[in-house]
């Protein structure tokens, strides 16, 4: 990047120096407040990261427990369990995810919370609501579609109600772990983009536009050195012919700068 | 392409999302007793079950497609390694929605080195 | 004369129960369980099981060995074993051993009921039903793809016709919960086959309906345990208490009226077995009612061995082998898991 030589092309001119002006003024208040963004965010995105590494290994740590409830449940009921509740998929999921958004410094963070939906109550047969029916009334599924929350009726019950549990638990943290992970990954485009604008700005824009408001700087000056040089030559000319100077330039030319030629 | 498949994050969809589960046997029947499971008319579902001596690797990148490509999935859980299987398919999904959490099976155990979103973190924790 | 008379017992069915005995030789005792809780790893469970009756039934599998294997082949062997003993059955212990095989065939058809009802294709499911429960009429049943249509098939065909005609209108299919058809059936053929050992009189008749009798009030408790907090009502749950067992019809008066489980507790008061089971779990918090009833389960049908000329014994040694199977499933997935904490949660045999 040619920093010392790049600047806008601009018509020299007052208006335009006012313009480029105003320009780099906001380009330096618009990089320091993108600086600000991306340290509020990396001081998030800091917190995160351990929280990630800690929430995983409880994840690990559940799911084995998980497991061994389904063993145990497996035990008591049958190997056919996990083809039963295959079966007895509902239409409608009674465990869902909602997405509130959180905002940190202008990003749009999901949050995901875990949420009973209709369908068949997922407390099942150790103290839910009985609300098994109301959600899925959709004709036919209503009666076989709560068939989940009553396997193990006659055998097994307990331990299918403890295995529940237990991956209940687990999804309650892997929904953490969702909205965590989530987090990271759009926390670390965000601050990779904003890196990258605070750097183009700094390393790119900011220059240029210095460049650009030196450059007209100089060409006025240069300009008005021109002038004054016409002016001189123009008067030299006049005083030659008349003995005075009557010519109009002139007297804009004294009174603008003072200078008697 | 990150934007392929990104949901409209700050509006949250009436109706809630859903949980997809891509595991073995046991795994997908332990979540569907947690109640993630969602049929759709005849076919689709928001599982799939793997038998990695007989599914064959692309019906599993398959349906992980399926899952990541639904405006109404917004976190997808995975066994570890399975997902080790479709590495590839999984390191071009970068959309932060929805999430791809890999998850232990019963046989085989959290390995953290494997996991691609804590070499990330890990990266991270690091360099800095 | 009946049928379990000594006389002439061994004239049709002794045959059948020598090889029986000699099954029951077979089931893994104490010492083979401590064998295999001290595996590392399956492939130590597959080496040891080899050294048993169960011999190389593992040999074709390809290693890495998974619990579901184990299961399916364990299951396997019995249904190979349950199998021999049918074709080679005469009247009556044929009719006998196809009671035995009525509960998987229910647990089947509600399988393929609740699939239907949700509209999947249940040709598919035909795999994975109870290789026990399956009869000749069931692929059939595959054509029909409405409750109506598997309904008809049901009642026309199957050998539980008569307790689908009793208990489960085609209304009922789609309207009731799928776990109140299948304990209303269980309930239907406890009392049929209730009827039908008595009617053979004898040793067989004793030692069944204490066996039935057992089953259905577990049932009964069981049921009254895990109904408390779902929608299942009071009325809904004592139709579906087996009319058969020790608790009819006091105690199933009681188990109605509960509402938690003290109350249960107080129900089953009177009835010391299952007070003495009641307060082994109770007692023991690594304990579940369920391990309880399993452990009385395997003793009752220890004791039906020390009879002779009488069809119990067959009924006994399904129940042993399946408790086998379940033994060692559990133990292979505790070893599997790495989770050895509770590999001793099983009932051993002998």
């Amino acid at each position: 990047m040619s920093g010392a030589g790049a600047r806008v092309a601009v018509v020299p001119s007052r208006m335009t120096l006012q313009q480029i002006k105003g320009r780099l003024a906001g380009a330096k208040k618009g990089h320091s407040m993108l600086q600000k963004k991306a340290d509020a965010l990396t001081v998030r995105f800091r917190s995160i990261l351990k929280d990630i590494l800690e929430k995983k290994e409880g994840a690990g740590e559940q799911s084995k427990d998980a497991m061994l409830a389904l063993a145990m449940a497996k035990y008591a009921f049958g190997e056919e369990l996990t083809v039963v509740m295959g079966e007895s998929v509902d239409e409608e999921a009674s465990c869902k995810v909602k997405m509130t958004p959180d905002n940190i410094a202008g990003v749009t963070l999901p949050v995901f919370s875990r949420y009973e939906g209709g369908g068949g109550a997922a407390g099942g047969l150790d103290g839910s609501k009985g609300g098994g029916a109301k959600g899925g009334a959709k004709g036919g599924a209503a009666g076989a579609g709560t068939g989940r929350s009553l396997a193990g009726l006659s055998k097994g019950g307990q331990q299918i109600s403890e295995c529940r549990e237990t991956f209940s638990t687990t999804l309650e943290l892997l929904v953490a772990l969702a909205s965590l992970q989530t987090s990271f990954i759009i926390l670390d485009e965000a601050i990779k983009l904003t890196n990258r604008r605070v750097n183009a700005l700094e390393n790119v824009v900011v220059p240029k536009l210095d460049n650009t408001v030196k450059y007209i700087i100089s060409e006025l000056d240069e300009m008005e050195r021109e002038e004054f040089f016409r002016l001189k030559l123009v008067c030299q000319g006049c005083h030659r012919e008349n003995g005075a100077c009557c010519c109009v330039l002139y007297w804009i030319r004294f009174a603008r700068t003072g200078v008697v030629v | 392409m990150a934007s392929a498949g990104k949901k409209n994050l700050s509006k949250s969809r009436p109706g809630g999302y859903l949980i997809a589960v891509i595991g073995d046997a046991d795994t997908v029947a332990g979540f569907l007793m947690a109640g993630v499971g969602e049929r759709d008319g005849k076919k689709d579902v928001n599982y799939f079950e793997v038998d990695l001596k007989d599914t064959p690797v692309p019906a599993i990148e398959d349906a992980f497609k399926r899952f990541t490509e639904r405006e109404d999935i917004a976190i997808v859980l995975i066994n570890q390694y399975i997902a080790n299987e479709i590495r590839p398919v999984l390191a071009k999904f970068s959309a932060p929605v929805p999430a791809v959490l890999e998850i232990p099976s019963k046989e085989h155990p959290y390995d953290a080195s494997k996991d691609s979103i804590l070499q990330r973190v890990r990266n991270m924790l690091g360099t800095s | 004369m009946a049928p379990g008379s000594m006389l002439t017992f061994n004239v049709d069915d002794g045959y059948l129960e020598a090889i029986l005995r000699g099954y029951r030789s077979g089931i893994l005792t104490t010492t083979d369980y401590i064998n295999l809780t001290q595996c590392e790893n399956l492939e130590d469970v597959r080496m040891h099981l080899t050294g048993t009756d169960y011999g190389t039934f593992l040999q074709n599998e390809p290693a890495p060995l998974s619990t579901a294997t184990i299961s399916e082949q364990c299951t396997k062997k019995l249904v190979d074993e349950f199998r021999f003993l049918r074709t080679q059955a005469v009247e009556p212990l044929s009719k006998f051993l196809d009671y035995l095989t009525y509960p998987y065939m229910i647990d089947n058809l509600v399988l393929l009921i609740t699939g239907t009802v949700h509209g999947r294709d249940i040709s598919e499911l035909i795999d994975k039903c109870h290789p026990l429960g399956l009869f000749d009429s069931m692929a059939s049943l595959c054509i029909a793809s409405t409750p109506e249509e598997l309904y008809r098939e049901i009642i026309v065909d199957t050998p539980l016709a008569p307790y689908f005609v009793e208990c489960v209108s085609l209304d009922d299919l789609t309207d009731v919960n799928i776990e109140i058809i299948r304990n209303s059936l269980y309930k239907a053929y406890f009392s049929d086959f209730n009827a039908f050992c008595n009617r053979m009189g004898g040793e067989t008749a004793e030692l069944m309906s204490q066996a039935l009798a057992f089953e259905a009030d577990r049932r009964a408790i069981n049921i009254t345990l895990n109904s408390f907090g779902t929608e299942l009502s009071r009325e809904e749950r004592s139709k579906l208490y087996p009319s058969i067992g020790l608790l009819v019809p006091e105690g199933t008066m009681r188990l109605q009226r509960a509402d938690d489980s003290t109350a249960v507790g107080a129900a089953i008061e009177p009835y010391s077995v299952y007070r003495r089971l009641f307060q082994s779990a109770a007692d023991n918090p690594e304990k579940s009612l369920e391990d309880a009833f399993f452990e009385n389960e395997v003793a009752l049908c220890k004791e039906m061995f020390e009879h002779q000329f009488n069809y119990a014994i067959f009924y006994a040694w399904l129940r042993l082998k399946e408790q086998e199977v379940r033994n060692v499933v559990w133990i292979s997935e505790c070893i599997s898991q790495k989770q050895k904490r509770r590999i001793n949660n099983f009932v051993p045999i002998f």
